[in-house]
Formats: structure tokens, C-alpha cells, sequence
């Protein structure tokens, strides 16, 4: 077998071989103590519920990649900007870091009521928790990146008697990049439970369309246990194409250089 | 020395905060087209001097000038190797290369011009377009001379640039040092572990001692350049390779 063979089959044929096996297992525990559908459905139960409440579950999932996108990219932006304003300026961090942890620590299940009572129910709370919740990894990690610039690199700009935005520009952003990425990633995992437990806290379905965290309350209302489980589905898809775009647009931008990406012989 | 020296220091001290006196009671005085060693054991300061002149760091007392100025005002004649490549990872070796010339605002046709040319210089013209990691040390320490050179510096400080290298490929990029500077004439300043390096690069070889460093010997170097790499072998050179792994082995007792 050549070692590429072997790679792909540990890649793709292991998970694939294991997980096939836990749906036996599934099948094979519901017959033997007899769950009710209502308690646990089978797995085939769950994909035909996802398509038959398709014309719910699209435009719900719809509203929470909507909210999931706004509050991932005002966490992205708005993390940046700060950790850049930590990183340049001790003063600024010292100041200002202990409140950042302050309010991250503040739970979101706290928080949401909060943001209903400021911004009511609906999308801008929604997009409010996503962001308290993405925001954090943001600017950690990127702040990092910032403090954490080669001392000779720096110094090699004092002798080219560069400014404070051109070591900006072409030292610190650059250097930081695997690390804003780094925060990127947690935020982009983060972001769709975000958007659904924000629409499970906050959500509404103002104009006939709530989000998914909203249907997982309706499904459950009602005790439709197979539709419950596939907004558990879609709210997976929903995980991997997140995490699938932002681990591209990490592979853009670092698989020339970056020592986590290049290959070395 | 007829004119007044390049680069002057006068009873120079440093120490790092209130800690011990690093460099003490240095006085040098070094003329246009030298190329000064600095060699001594480890925690001697050599490293420290270097980087007072470059204006990396202050004195603590003493005065140090270049060209008449104190040395952060000279900086543009200066340009500083340091003893990693310190390279930008994320940059290729031209824009690498380029980035003195980018920062002090040169147009792009000159830079390209320029770039071109040192790496030339330097013998890597092949690997303009790699990245960093896909060079070897060696390789990765002519970037870094090639990036000192573009902005053609009046004095070039070195700090023990070839000391995590191999003998064979120090020897050769110590020729090919000299090989540049016989076209890119620059006053050298040179920091070193190595005795037959500063015996072979230098025309003049500070011995600095610890606990304060001081200069406990100054050796010249008569051999004329350009110096071929048969130098290493002729008695002369033995000669002197011994007085000063002397004036080392003195200060270490």
C-alpha cells in the first residue's frame, strides 16, 4: 500500500468506517429497548423529517447564517481594530484587557436578556450575542500576535528609521497574521452556535421566518423529535461550511510561508 | 587616520538599569575603510558596543559619535546584520531584499534595480522569488547582507553574522564578505567568537575582557587586501591567529 494510500484511507475511510458503525449501534439500541421516535429517532427518521420541514428549515437556517455572517464579522473587525490598539499601545492594554476579560466572563445567557431589553427581539440582538461571543479569541489572539513581534525585526526598522505606521504596515499586521487567523478560526466555530443560541434566547419570528435556534423551540413545543434533531443537523452543516471557509481563507493567506502550512523535505 | 576617525568613542560605560557595568573606560577611534573585529568571551559586551554605535541602545556615560553626530542621527549611514538572518517570513527574498530601500521611500523601478543587483552581489539571483524557510542558513545570511547592502551603508555592522554556520560555509561567505567590500567599500564593524575570523576579515582586532568589558588588547592586522583564502595558510597569518588567541586566553584568566 503507498503511504499516500494509506493516509487518505486514515483520513477519509476511518471516520467514515467508525461512524457507519455508531448508526449501527444507534439502529441496533433502539430496537433492543424499544425507543419511541418521540424519545430518540432513527437516523433515517431524521433526514426524511429534515426534508419534509424543508420549507422551514431553508429560510430558518437562511436567518441564522444571515446573523451568524453579521456578528462573526463585526467580531473579526472590531477584535482587530482593538488588538491592534492593545498591541501598539501598553498604556491601552493595561487599561483596558482586565474589562475585556470583565465582560467575557459575563455569561450569554445573562447577557441576552440584556441585549432584548436594549435592542429587542430579532436579528440585532441575535448578531449583539454572536459577537460577545466571537469577539474574545479575536482579540486574544491577535493582540498576541501584535506583543509578539521578533525583537531584531523591530529593530532592523529603527536602523531604516521607519515610522510607526510603516512598522505597522509591513512588520506588525503581516506578523500577526497567523494569529488573527488563529482567533478567526474559534470565532468562525463559534459564530453558528452563536447565531443559535442567540435565536433561542432572543429570537423571534417577526415576518412568518425565525432562525433555527427559534425552530428548535417550536420543534420541541410540539414534540417533533425528529425535526428537533435535524435542526441539529443543519446546525452542523452550517459548522463545517463556517469553518470551511475561514480555514481557506487561512490556507490563502499563510500556505506560502507559514511554518504550519509549508511543506519541508 | 588623517582626517577625523568615522566613528569616535570616548570613555565610554554602559550598564542595563542599575545593574553591573557592562562596557567601561572604552575609547576608540575608528577611520573610513577600516574593518574593526570585536572578539572576547561570552558576556564581554561586544555585542553591547556594537549596538551603541548603531544606536541601538545609549551610553550610560562616555560619547560616541559617527561622522561627527551621535549615532541615532546617523542611522542612514549605517545598517546593521544581525546574528539570526531576521528575515520576514511572509516576504520573498527580493521583497525582502527591498524592504530598506521600500521604507525610505525609493522609487519602485530603482528598487527593483537595486535589489537585482545586490542579490547579484551576493549570488543569489536564482532565489528571488523563494521564501525564506526554502534557503539554508547560509543562504538565508546572504539575504540578509545583500538587504544591508542595497542601501549602500557607509558603515556595515555585523553581529556575529556567521556564527551558527558551519566552518566551510563561514570561510566562504567570510571571502565573500571581503569580495563585496572590495566593490561596496564600507567601514566595517564586526563581532566575533571566532579568532580566525577576525584575524582574516579585520585590519584592526579589539580584545575585549569581562566583568566590565574593556579593551584589554588592540591587534593590527597588516595583511593588505584584497586577501585571498590561501592567506589562512601562510605562517604570518599563523602567527597572528596565535598572538591573538593569547590576548583571548589572557583575558579569560
Amino acid at each position: 500500500m503507498s503511504p499516500s494510500l494509506r493516509s487518505r484511507l486514515s483520513t477519509y475511510l476511518l471516520p467514515a468506517a467508525t461512524a457507519a458503525a455508531l448508526i449501527v449501534l444507534w439502529y441496533v439500541l433502539k430496537a433492543v429497548f424499544q425507543v419511541p421516535s418521540f424519545v430518540l429517532p432513527a437516523p433515517h427518521e431524521i433526514l426524511v423529517a429534515a426534508w419534509e420541514e424543508r420549507s422551514f428549515l431553508w429560510p430558518a437556517a437562511l436567518v441564522t447564517v444571515r446573523g451568524a455572517l453579521l456578528g462573526f464579522s463585526a467580531a473579526v473587525g472590531v477584535g482587530f481594530l482593538l488588538a491592534m490598539a492593545l498591541g501598539f499601545s501598553p498604556r491601552v492594554k493595561a487599561s483596558l484587557y482586565p474589562l475585556i476579560l470583565v465582560l467575557q466572563m459575563m455569561p450569554v445567557t445573562i447577557l441576552a436578556p440584556i441585549f432584548v431589553l436594549w435592542l429587542g427581539q430579532g436579528l440585532p440582538s441575535i448578531v449583539a450575542i454572536t459577537f460577545m461571543i466571537g469577539f474574545f479569541p479575536v482579540v486574544a489572539n491577535t493582540t498576541m500576535g501584535f506583543i509578539s513581534v521578533d525583537r531584531n525585526l523591530r529593530e532592523l526598522f529603527v536602523m531604516c528609521n521607519a515610522t510607526r505606521a510603516q512598522e505597522a504596515r509591513y512588520l506588525r499586521i503581516p506578523g500577526a497574521m497567523p494569529y488573527f487567523l488563529t482567533g478567526m478560526k474559534i470565532a468562525g466555530t463559534l459564530a453558528p452556535i452563536g447565531a443559535i443560541v442567540g435565536d433561542f434566547l432572543a429570537g423571534s419570528a417577526q415576518g412568518g421566518v425565525g432562525g433555527i435556534g427559534y425552530m428548535t423551540i417550536s420543534y420541541f413545543s410540539q414534540l417533533k423529535t425528529p425535526a428537533l434533531f435535524a435542526t441539529g443537523l443543519v446546525a452542523c452543516v452550517m459548522g463545517f461550511v463556517f469553518v470551511g471557509g475561514v480555514n481557506w481563507l487561512h490556507w490563502r493567506l499563510l500556505h506560502l510561508w507559514h511554518d504550519s502550512m509549508v511543506k519541508k523535505e | 587616520m588623517n582626517a577625523a576617525p568615522l566613528v569616535a568613542i570616548r570613555g565610554l560605560q554602559k550598564r542595563f538599569g542599575a545593574g553591573p557595568l557592562v562596557l567601561d573606560g572604552i575609547n576608540l577611534e575608528v577611520g573610513q575603510g577600516e574593518f574593526v573585529s570585536f572578539i572576547g568571551p561570552s558576556g564581554c559586551g561586544k555585542s553591547t558596543l556594537l549596538r551603541l554605535i548603531a544606536g541601538l541602545t545609549s551610553a550610560s556615560d562616555g560619547l560616541i559619535t559617527v561622522d561627527g553626530t551621535p549615532p541615532e542621527k546617523a542611522r542612514e549611514k549605517m545598517f546593521f546584520v544581525f546574528q539570526d538572518a531576521t528575515l520576514m517570513p511572509w516576504r520573498r527574498v527580493a521583497e525582502n531584499v527591498e524592504l530598506p530601500l521600500l521604507l525610505r521611500g525609493d522609487a519602485p523601478g530603482h528598487r527593483r534595480e537595486r535589489v537585482a543587483r545586490m542579490l547579484e552581489v551576493v549570488g543569489l539571483s536564482g532565489a528571488a522569488e523563494k521564501f525564506p524557510w526554502q534557503l539554508s542558513g547560509g543562504m538565508r545570511m546572504r539575504v540578509s547582507i545583500a538587504r544591508a547592502l542595497t542601501v549602500a551603508p557607509e558603515i556595515l555592522l555585523l553581529d556575529e553574522p556567521f556564527g551558527a554556520l558551519d566552518e566551510m560555509t563561514r570561510d566562504r561567505l567570510n571571502e565573500d564578505l571581503l569580495a563585496i567590500r572590495s566593490r561596496n567599500s564600507f567601514t566595517g564593524f564586526f563581532v566575533t567568537h571566532s579568532v580566525a575570523e577576525a584575524v582574516f576579515l579585520s585590519s584592526r582586532i579589539v580584545v575585549l575582557g569581562v566583568n566590565p568589558g574593556r579593551v584589554t588588547a588592540v591587534i593590527d592586522v597588516p595583511f593588505p587586501y584584497p586577501r585571498q583564502p590561501e592567506l589562512r595558510e601562510t605562517p604570518a597569518f599563523l602567527r597572528l591567529l596565535a598572538t591573538t588567541a593569547q590576548a583571548l586566553r589572557a583575558v579569560r584568566s
